[in-house]
């Protein structure tokens, strides 16, 4: 029984030894990889910066107003984001090949599943980004049209403006990554659609006179009167 | 393509026919066929009187199927050589029409009419507006006889005003320009200036033609540009500024896009300019320095008054990414002051015009929105003007123009801190 | 080389205008003569000439270069006698040349036996041969035409104690047409030249022959109906005479001069002289255009005298004031050179002695409708003197040679009639009919090819002319045409080299053939015609349907 005992140890040390003399390579392969992966990401990142910083992509965010929006979700530049996101990225990227060469094979599949969902997410947040982009522009740009044109209810329009666009892109984004894809058509459906139906009987009913006015401004024929109050400029 | 789009073969082939001149006068045809007509008998009636001996032509610059084209032919009946016998001018006036298949742009037209310029060798040429009936042979022969006779290569002109007209002029492009580029130029933005054959070809060979700046305002541009150059600007005396025949004009959103942007460019484009220049020299001017009536108006400083209020309330997060804390500080504390004793102080009204000027350079957000951004500021000080200035005199309102000039003279090397500065980005 | 028998002759003539005293002396008595001028026939018919003019050769006091006669029918002795001038009209006509003479009606001098009669008493019968009156208040604010020398029109004698017309000098008081007695004298003045064999008159001063009160006393139907009797004796006596107007004005008020075609066969047309000079210093055709368009049609056996220069100044009575403005700043800068309301300058200097604009303006000469006329001296390039008094520098001695005097005469250089030019540049060492003979490339030569080539052809003196009017305005066009001659002229009125497009649409078919090199060009189409000239260039095409 000794015997067995002993030779049951023998060979599970041999298994082990095997065993981590089977793993060890791999192991060692993957820290390789990670490590390879992280100065790849630096590397990355560091070139990205200095190529976005020539390009002043910082200055078109600003222009574009994305900017703002970061700032105002407490992130940092286009250019950090950015330069950022790459890096993270890629030396995910890098420690996911580490994983796969491990061989673990659930593991793998994971692996496998995130990938095939990458390119989904990138188009979300695409989306997300443009939208609200968009928002912030138009909305800007109404207001400021609103503004000029002594309207008192040009918070409103720029606001709606946006909170409209926003829930587009919303929409858009989550039916991109697949998230209750059916829910989320039906819901800005049926909220898209009331929020119309309501602006169309707001303004042809209750706005008839407002609406006769734009488009008598549209057309042209804006009475002298409301011109002449305030002097010319040139 | 642009570049072809110019020299068409068939304006090529009437410049062959006109050979060298000595005057040149551009015209861009808006479509008004009465007002086009006019505008050919004043010019001709000008050469004829005050250009007996110079050889001149006329280029009109339209759209080839609009009536404006079709009256540059039948101003005279035709030829000029079917008119009356024993005509007081000694030689053929040239007429040459540039047909474009859209409208021409203000820039294109402008662009146009150099060439013909550059390549006639014009000794003085003028740009005039068609788009009224009033022009008469003495307003052009103002814009070009300090070309011809003087050797000036800029001619801006000076208008009898309303003491209450072209306030945007008179508290914000002059004053500025003047502190910006040191020339007293207080009429950077009209329909009818005069320049010198030489500035025409120096003009046409800077590549900004594409710029939309210039495309819609580009005699701002052309008089900077002979500033910049060291060429010699005057202005000369035109009487009242013409009104256009064709409606009421832009509104003011459409005049700040086109002067203020328009300004706010050339900052951009002639940094290496003002950031040198130190101190304004004055312009020789031809005629009254300037004019001012005070003819009983129908404006409603009231109105003005809560645009102005509301702008800024509702403009609240864009203007606090375009001004100074300080200054927009300041501008909400005078916002809360009562209409009757609101006051736009000279020096915060020029602090806030550099912070749009800055931060205009540094494209805090997109320049076209930070242009509309400046028109509830400038209401204010509108509003502020009319009642300061309501029983002023014209030496009293010259005098404060002159006090503004110096404001913004004063605050430039705050601007030019402001331009400098890098814009803090976190990481 | 007999004359050609044609009525109409004096439309297909070359004129050369010249006077007796400067062309050639025979004597070395320092003034030219007959003689000389005989002996010089050859040269001029060599030219191509056709016909000369003379200017005043009578006896005169030569207070206006012969213009106040004395003796209408003798010759003044300093230029020979009459026998003299018989020789010299034979040795012409056998050359084929006419002659063409002065006469002048308006006025005589105050030495001529009439005048002389006339102040001697109030009732001496030639009395009324002048115009008199005791004030000199009558035919007020009549022009004066000497400003430069006269202040009235009316002059005091203190012979007769009373005032007399003159619409010229003083010395030359007016003749009195409302007397028949004058008229009929003249009339037998002209049938004793025209016996001699003479071919034409130029009447001097036409349009002053008759006052009337309350009128500008110029151009009144008395004159018209004068010159009517005048031409209605002369075709009846003397068939194929010309008589050749000189009346300075528009050519609507000359048009009355040619009549129904039964009064001047020919008139000068002044306006369109000062405007060939307009055209080409402001290098525009206008000044041509507009003058031409107020030239009336004229009776088809009348005539249009034209010319570049001429013995007078060039005169600026008939243009603008704004064109004589600039014709005396580009023209005539030294005030010396301004002589009553006109240039008194020659052709060469005037083109600063530029050969292309020479060619350019005698080409215009050539190829213009009417009769050209040319000044002696021009041929060659002849410079003038400014210094000389009155209009004297242009009439100096002709420049045969290099040699003293220029070979004009060999009497003592201080014997002359007037200096000879000497200076470098027009002096007679450098321009000189002996040199441009045997120069290949002279003006004269040149001027002789391009008479001869007008010679061959009746179109350039005969024929209709109609404007071509490109967009370019510094090129002249017209097409002449006749019978089954047609000719395009295109002048290049600038300094530069110019492109221009003709519409020849009218033409399409023709061949153009250059005239002087007799070289083909492409044939007219529908297209524009494009052609390029050279810095005052210009084209002869004879137009030919093959």
């Amino acid at each position: 029984m000794r015997q067995t005992i002993l030779q049951g140890l023998e060979q599970a040390y041999g298994n082990l030894v095997h065993m981590i003399a089977d793993f060890l390579p791999r192991f060692l392969v993957m820290l390789i990889i990670i490590v390879a992966g992280l100065l790849v990401a630096f590397l990355l990142k560091y070139i990205l910066r200095i190529v976005l910083s020539v390009t002043k992509l910082d200055q078109v965010s600003e222009q574009a107003g994305a900017s703002g929006i970061l700032r105002a979700a407490h992130l940092p530049s286009m250019t950090a984001l950015i330069s950022r996101s790459i890096f993270w990225l890629t030396w995910i990227g890098f420690i996911l090949l580490g994983l796969s060469v491990l061989g673990v094979a659930s593991l793998q599949e994971q692996i496998s599943r995130l990938f095939q969902f990458l390119p989904e997410v990138f188009v979300g947040i695409l989306i997300l980004i443009v939208g609200l982009m968009t928002a912030n522009f138009l909305s800007r740009a109404a207001l400021l049209a609103g503004v000029n044109a002594g309207h008192r209810s040009a918070r409103i329009v720029s606001w709606s403006i946006r909170f409209l666009i926003w829930i587009l892109t919303i929409s858009m984004t989550l039916e991109e990554l697949g998230v209750a894809r059916q829910t989320v058509i039906s819901a800005f459906s049926i909220i898209f659609g009331a929020l119309m139906f309501g602006l169309a009987i707001a303004f042809g009913l209750g706005g008839q006179d407002l609406a006769r006015k734009a488009l008598e401004k549209y057309l042209g024929n804006t009475p002298q009167k409301e011109k002449d109050k305030e002097p010319q400029p040139l | 393509m642009a570049e072809d789009t110019i020299l068409a073969d068939d304006l090529i082939r009437q410049l062959i026919s006109v050979g060298e001149v000595d005057l040149l006068v551009g015209i861009s045809s808006q479509g008004n066929a009465i007002a086009t007509s006019h505008t050919f008998r004043a010019i001709e009636q000008s050469f004829q009187q005050n250009f007996t001996r110079q050889r001149a032509v006329i280029v009109n610059v339209c759209r080839g199927d609009t009536e404006g084209s079709d009256a540059s032919g039948a101003a005279l009946g035709g030829s000029q050589e079917n008119s009356a016998p024993l005509a007081r001018s000694l030689r053929t006036v040239q007429r040459v029409t540039a047909d474009f298949s859209v409208l021409p742009s203000p820039g294109l037209a402008l662009r146009t009419v150099l060439t013909a310029a550059d390549l006639l060798r014009a000794r003085a040429c003028a740009m005039v507006s068609p788009g009224t009936s009033d022009l008469t042979p003495d307003r052009i022969a103002n814009l070009l006889t300090p070309v011809i006779r003087e050797n000036f290569d800029f001619v801006a002109p000076l208008y009898s005003r309303h003491k209450f007209q072209g306030l945007l002029a008179r508290n914000l492009l002059y004053p500025m320009s003047r502190a910006l580029f040191c020339c007293g130029i207080r009429e950077l933005y009209s329909d009818e200036w005069g320049f010198s054959g030489r500035l025409a070809s120096a003009c046409l060979s800077q590549d900004v033609w594409h710029e939309e700046s210039i495309q819609t305002r580009p005699e701002a541009w052309m008089a900077i540009s002979a500033i910049s150059n060291d060429f010699r600007c005057c202005q000369a005396f035109l009487g009242q500024r013409l009104q256009t025949a064709t409606g009421p004009g832009p509104d003011i959103v459409e005049v700040f896009r086109q002067t203020v942007g328009n300004l706010f460019w050339c900052m951009e484009s002639r940094q290496s300019t003002w950031l040198d220049c130190r101190r304004s020299e004055s312009v020789q001017t031809f005629g009254p320095e300037h004019e001012l009536t005070s003819e009983q108006t129908d404006l409603d400083p009231h109105r003005i008054f809560e645009m102005f209020r509301n702008g800024v309330a509702e403009l609240e997060p864009i203007l606090s990414s375009i001004l100074d804390p300080e200054t927009h500080a300041e501008i909400n504390s005078i916002v809360a002051c009562k209409e009757s004793s609101f006051r736009f102080r000279p020096d915060l009204w020029v602090r806030t015009l550099y912070d749009f000027a800055a931060s205009y350079h540094h494209a805090v957000m997109n320049r076209d929105h930070l242009v509309q951004a400046l028109v509830p500021l400038y209401r204010g000080m509108t509003y502020s003007f009319l009642t300061e200035h309501s029983d002023s005199s014209a030496t009293e309102m010259e005098e404060a123009s002159e006090n503004l000039c110096a404001e913004f003279e004063r605050q430039k090397p705050y601007l030019m801190e402001k331009w400098k500065a890098k814009i803090e980005v976190k990481s | 080389m007999a004359l050609q028998k044609d009525n109409l002759w004096y439309k297909d003539a070359v004129i050369y205008q010249l006077h007796v005293r400067t062309f050639c002396d025979s004597n070395a008595d320092g003034v030219g003569d007959f003689a000389g001028l005989t002996q010089r026939l050859d040269y001029l018919q060599d030219l191509g000439i056709t016909a000369i003019w003379l200017l005043p050769f009578f006896p005169s006091p030569l207070r206006d270069d012969g213009y106040d006669i004395a003796d209408y029918t003798s010759v003044h002795a300093s230029y020979g006698s009459l026998e003299d001038f018989k020789a010299f009209l034979l040795a012409a006509h056998t050359r084929g040349m006419r002659i063409i003479i002065e006469m002048v009606l308006n006025h005589t001098s105050d030495q001529h036996p009439w005048f002389k009669e006339a102040r001697s008493s109030r009732e001496n019968p030639k009395r009324d041969w002048y115009v008199w009156s005791q004030t000199d208040l009558r035919y007020e604010g009549v022009p004066i035409i000497f400003v430069d020398t006269e202040t009235s029109n009316w002059a005091w004698d203190p012979v007769s104690k009373s005032y007399y017309w003159h619409r010229f000098f003083s010395h030359q008081p007016d003749l009195n047409f409302d007397n028949p007695a004058v008229l009929e004298a003249l009339w037998k003045i002209m049938c004793f030249w025209l016996d001699l064999g003479i071919d034409g008159f130029r009447f001097d001063a036409v349009p002053y022959l008759v006052e009337r009160e309350g009128t500008p006393c110029e151009n009144l139907p008395e004159t018209h109906a004068i010159i009517r009797d005048l031409r209605k004796r002369l075709d009846l006596a003397y068939p194929g005479k010309m008589l050749l107007a000189e009346a300075n004005n528009w050519p609507v008020n000359v048009r009355a001069y040619f009549g129904n075609g039964d009064e001047f066969h020919t008139a000068f047309h002044f306006p369109l002289m000062p405007r060939m000079f307009l055209s080409v210093k402001l290098e525009d055709r206008k000044p041509i255009i507009d003058i031409f368009d107020q030239t009336p049609e004229i009776p088809d056996n009348c005539q249009w005298c034209i010319f570049l220069r001429n013995h007078d100044e060039l005169t600026l009575e008939m243009v603008t004031d704004i064109e004589r403005d600039y014709m005396y700043d580009e023209y005539a800068t030294d005030k010396t050179m301004r002589i009553n309301r006109g240039i008194r300058r020659r052709l060469a200097p005037m083109m600063d002695n530029d050969r292309r604009r020479i060619e350019l303006l005698n080409g215009l000469l050539m190829s213009m409708p009417g009769t050209p006329i040319v000044y002696y001296g021009d041929e060659i390039g002849m410079g003038d003197n400014i210094y000389l008094g009155d209009r004297n520098g242009v009439r100096t001695p002709m420049q045969w040679n290099g040699d003293v005097n220029a070979g004009f005469s060999t009497a003592d250089p201080e014997r002359l009639y007037s200096p000879v030019i000497s200076n470098a540049v027009y002096g007679y060492q450098a321009i000189n009919v002996e040199s441009q003979i045997r120069s290949g490339h002279s003006i004269l030569l040149w001027m002789k090819s391009l008479i001869k080539l007008r010679n061959s052809y009746q179109v350039f003196g005969r024929g209709s002319i109609q404007f071509l009017k490109p967009a370019n305005h510094r090129v002249l066009a017209y097409v002449r045409q006749f019978g089954g001659e047609t000719v395009l002229i295109v002048n290049n009125l600038s300094s530069s080299a110019q492109a221009v497009e003709l519409d020849v649409r009218g033409f399409k078919g023709f061949i153009p053939i250059e005239m002087f090199g007799r070289n083909l060009f492409p044939r007219f189409g529908e297209v524009p015609y494009l052609l390029t000239l050279g810095p005052y260039q210009f084209y002869w095409f004879q137009l030919r349907r093959i």
